[in-house]
């Protein structure tokens, strides 16, 4: 090894400077880093200085009682039994649709068990007009939260939560009332411009780099500018798709206020995170980037809320892009295709059911403080039941909407030949063989209008 | 012309048909909704009896050289097996025969979301058979790698909705290795396997047939089985070919279509398609899923419903067509098809994809140019349509057995 002769000299930048031999010194800088120079032969794979692994940042133990030190987001009792509500319906939604998939009323559904906490505490902490993109596997808790938490609600709709429980279903059902992909999508691909949720793709990580151009489009929006942010939630397996490393690069290069929020819930369908990555989870590439990061109890709604605000509020004074990277734990199976216990033992998922169940943490909080109660418990569980159950047999005695949606939005603007020919034949067959061919003629009378629309 | 070629196959038609029809008569399932017609669980197409499947046409078994007689069956042994079974069962063959040999892929050591590699982590080691990080490109990326060292790298895209980010290092790389390196290095060993096609329920990312994306990337080979023996033959000639293929593989033919399927190591040739019905009045060519749903419209055709019995004419019914599985998109067996199509002077091609650009458009524009002066009538295309599967519109989207049949009829009585 070369070592620099102690009066060696370097010109940079119009400066004339001596470098010094002892360690510790100054040996001058690289030209395009300001990487210091060092004599000792020394590699390096951590994020922190002494190799440690990333800490955890959480504000509530498992038994709801605050860390000693730790400081409570503000939260008076109205706000806490919001966040409690909301953090019951997702289960009770989850149960619902989980056994309507079942029985093959509809063809796909993604649970949310076990997550309660990071879904809820961070659309809390988010503004309603924040831009949020979801993702295949992560997309309708994020939607449906937003949706009813930030609004003012209509009190006629027989309770809070019922609002947007309706689009929920109608998206999952694909009927006529399915506003977010007209039945175009597969259930939980929800979308409203509304509540500034965008359209979910069920390819993963798609989103991410979208989301740096979302959040450098609202920079350019004076009025949005230093007051939206774009949200963009992901899980740690789509953490591994070539668009996180894009969408990270690009939003901290091109700087972006959008807010990265990853649910390490410990799998991908099968595959364990110990297969995903082998450094240090996913808050270890936000540095990386140059992107302010933070690890986060994702089972502690307080802690998930108070990082949020946190991270949002960076995002804002800066301009920049931040990273939360939220520990958590699916409990369910990763979706109706999926039996979870041909990967995984069924006591290692009823046993951390049992340690670190995120809502009865926040619920023993809620106790401690005296802002719930059992009679509240049986009172919100019968009255959530309800609401979804309600919401469930509307959307199932609705039609799907009109067959001629088969064609539409694929262009704006004039639609091109092909599409108009390819819908003529549709229709001639339609007319031929409509009331003749079983399969055609048992699927037309699920439409609404019976697909007269398209036929006449 | 046409009346003398339809006496003249008559009674090939009916000897095709009349299998189907017995068999329907003692189906033990419900009738499918459509009435008694045949479905992928009672296609005659599939091959049920030990010697049926030893006999399938092209089989070349790996313990044969090429000096002996050809099908030798005497002593082999079948099994039967659905389709992800007999994948499985070819990766194996792959794993033992071959130190070098790998698989992996997305939730591919549990046993694959469609079941396809089932104990091969238990049987090989999870050295041998692992799973990956979700990065397609990062998966097909590492196979080339390993290919470029001489290994077989056996890759699985969970879906083939998802090989897009690996598009880049298929078509940019495994492709034009051999051609940039002037034939110094190639990826030959390299095989990438993924389900395709639609389900009836999966909606736009879950329901696509990318094979035109891939058919004008010289240097590669587009690979689409139908039925287990064709899986398990053409999966181990994939391997085994001196170039990178892309193997798609039906998704709902995973757990539907049941052969016997022989045990022994054995082959079935790329780039060449296979008649399944011969006929004279018109060409009928597809691949995959649709290869059943042709076989149900030829049984519309010859004895139709009550209900769709006025819009078959009946000099139609003894129509005498030919159907043809192509089985490789590329390169696709012209030959066959233009001997057939010189034959009958008609084609109708049937896919899923999406119309404009589809393979069909390739085969279409080759043939009317082989036999511009012997058809009969345009070249016919049922496709899907140029969208996306749109989830509850997929039964309107993707051609099925009437939209086959009625294309049939147009083309034959143009």
């Amino acid at each position: 090894m070369i070592r620099s002769a102690p009066s060696s000299i370097v010109f940079r930048a119009g400066q004339v400077r001596r470098i010094a031999s002892a360690a510790g010194k100054d040996y001058g800088r690289l030209p395009h880093s300001n990487s210091p120079i060092v004599s000792k032969l020394k590699f390096f794979n951590a994020v922190s200085g002494d190799g440690n692994t990333i800490p955890t940042y959480r504000v509530l133990d498992g038994v709801g009682k605050p860390l000693e030190g730790a400081e409570l987001p503000e939260i008076d009792r109205a706000l806490a039994r919001k966040v409690y509500e909301h953090m019951q319906l997702l289960p009770t939604l989850d149960t619902v649709l989980y056994n309507v998939q079942r029985q093959g009323k509809i063809s796909f559904y993604m649970t949310s068990h076990g997550e309660e906490a990071t879904i809820i505490g961070s659309a809390a902490a988010l503004e309603l007009d924040d831009e949020v993109l979801g993702g295949h596997g992560y997309p309708l808790p994020p939607v449906f939260a937003l949706t009813s938490f930030n609004r003012a609600i209509p009190r006629n709709r027989g309770s809070s939560l019922a609002y947007g429980l309706d689009n929920v279903m109608a998206q999952c059902f694909g009927n006529e009332e399915d506003t977010a992909s007209k039945g175009k999508q597969m259930p939980v691909h929800l979308s409203s411009p509304k509540y500034h949720f965008h359209t979910i793709s069920s390819p993963l990580a798609t989103q991410i780099p979208q989301a740096a151009g979302v959040a450098y489009a609202l920079r350019r929006i004076p009025s949005r500018r230093s007051r939206s942010i774009a949200a963009c939630y992901f899980g740690e397996g789509a953490a591994s798709e070539g668009d996180f490393h894009a969408g990270l690069l690009m939003a901290s290069t091109i700087p972006s206020p959008a807010l990265f929020i990853a649910r390490n819930n410990g799998f991908a369908i099968s595959t364990p995170s110990s297969e995903q990555f082998y450094g240090d989870g996913i808050a270890s590439r936000g540095p990386g980037y140059g992107i302010h990061t933070i690890r986060v109890d994702g089972n502690d709604v307080l802690a998930v809320m108070s990082a949020v605000k946190e991270a949002r509020k960076r995002c804002l004074e800066e301009g920049r892009a931040v990273l939360i990277e939220a520990m958590t734990y699916r409990v369910g199976h990763h979706s109706t295709s999926d039996d979870s216990f041909a990967y995984r033992a069924r006591a290692e998922v009823e046993d951390w059911k049992k340690i670190d169940n995120p809502i009865t943490r926040f619920r023993l909080f809620l106790e401690s403080q005296g802002w719930w109660d059992a009679q509240a418990e049986e009172e919100l569980k019968d009255r959530l039941k309800a609401d979804v159950m309600k919401a469930f047999k509307r959307a199932e005695s609705l039609p799907k909407p009109e067959l001629k949606e088969l064609f539409t939005d694929v262009y704006g603007g004039e639609e091109p030949w092909n599409l108009k020919e390819q819908r003529a034949e549709l229709q001639g067959l339609l007319r031929k063989y409509g009331n003749e061919w079983e399969p055609w003629k048992a699927e037309i009378g699920r439409f609404r209008n019976k697909a007269r629309d398209l036929i006449d | 012309m046409l009346t003398a070629n339809i006496k003249r196959s008559a009674r090939t038609a009916r000897k095709a048909i009349s299998h189907i029809v017995r068999c329907n008569s003692s189906a033990v399932e419900p009738p499918p909704a459509g009435g008694h017609l045949p479905s992928v669980s009672n296609s005659q197409l599939l091959r049920s009896t030990r010697d049926a499947a030893l006999r399938s046409p092209g089989i070349r078994w790996t313990d044969e050289d090429d000096s002996g007689p050809a099908n030798i069956v005497g002593g082999r042994e079948t099994r039967k097996m659905n389709t992800y079974q007999a994948v499985r069962d070819a990766m194996s063959i792959a794993l033992m025969k071959d130190d070098t040999a790998v698989v992996f892929g997305e939730d591919v050591a549990f046993g694959g979301v469609f079941r396809c590699t089932m104990g091969l982590a238990e049987e090989f080691g999870r050295e041998r058979v692992f799973n990956t990080p979700l990065t397609e490109q990062g998966i097909a990326g590492f196979g080339i790698g390993m290919a470029l060292m001489g290994h077989t790298a056996i890759a699985e895209i969970q879906f083939s909705d998802y090989i897009f980010p690996a598009f880049d290092q298929i078509v940019n790389e495994a492709a034009k290795v051999r051609y940039r390196s002037g034939g110094s290095y190639n990826v030959g060993g390299l095989t990438i396997r993924t389900p395709t096609m639609s389900v009836g329920h999966g909606g736009l990312y879950h329901s696509q047939s990318p094979e035109a994306f891939f058919m004008g990337a010289a240097g590669l080979k587009v690979v689409i089985p139908r039925s287990p023996i064709q899986a398990k033959g053409l999966l181990l000639g994939a391997i085994r070919d001196p170039n990178p293929v892309i193997f798609l593989e039906p998704k709902i033919l995973y757990r539907s279509a049941v052969e016997q399927v022989p045990i022994d190591d054995f082959s079935l040739p790329l780039g060449s398609a296979e008649t399944l019905v011969p006929g004279n009045d018109c060409t009928l060519l597809t691949w995959g899923t649709p290869v059943y749903h042709c076989e149900t419209a030829l049984h519309l055709l010859a004895s139709p419903p009550p209900s769709l019995e006025k819009h078959i004419p009946t000099s139609l019914r003894s129509a005498s067509v030919e159907l043809i599985d192509l089985r490789s998109i590329l390169p696709w067996d012209v030959q066959t098809v233009e001997e057939s199509v010189k034959r009958t002077g008609r084609l109708v091609i049937v896919h899923e994809a999406g119309m404009t650009a589809g393979a069909g458009a390739e085969i279409s524009a080759e043939i009317q140019k082989r036999c511009f002066l012997k058809l009969n009538a345009p070249v016919s295309r049922v496709t899907g349509w140029d969208l996306p599967v749109g989830l509850q519109f997929e039964k309107f989207i993707i051609p099925d057995a009437l939209r086959i049949v009625d294309a049939l009829v147009k083309t034959l009585s143009y």
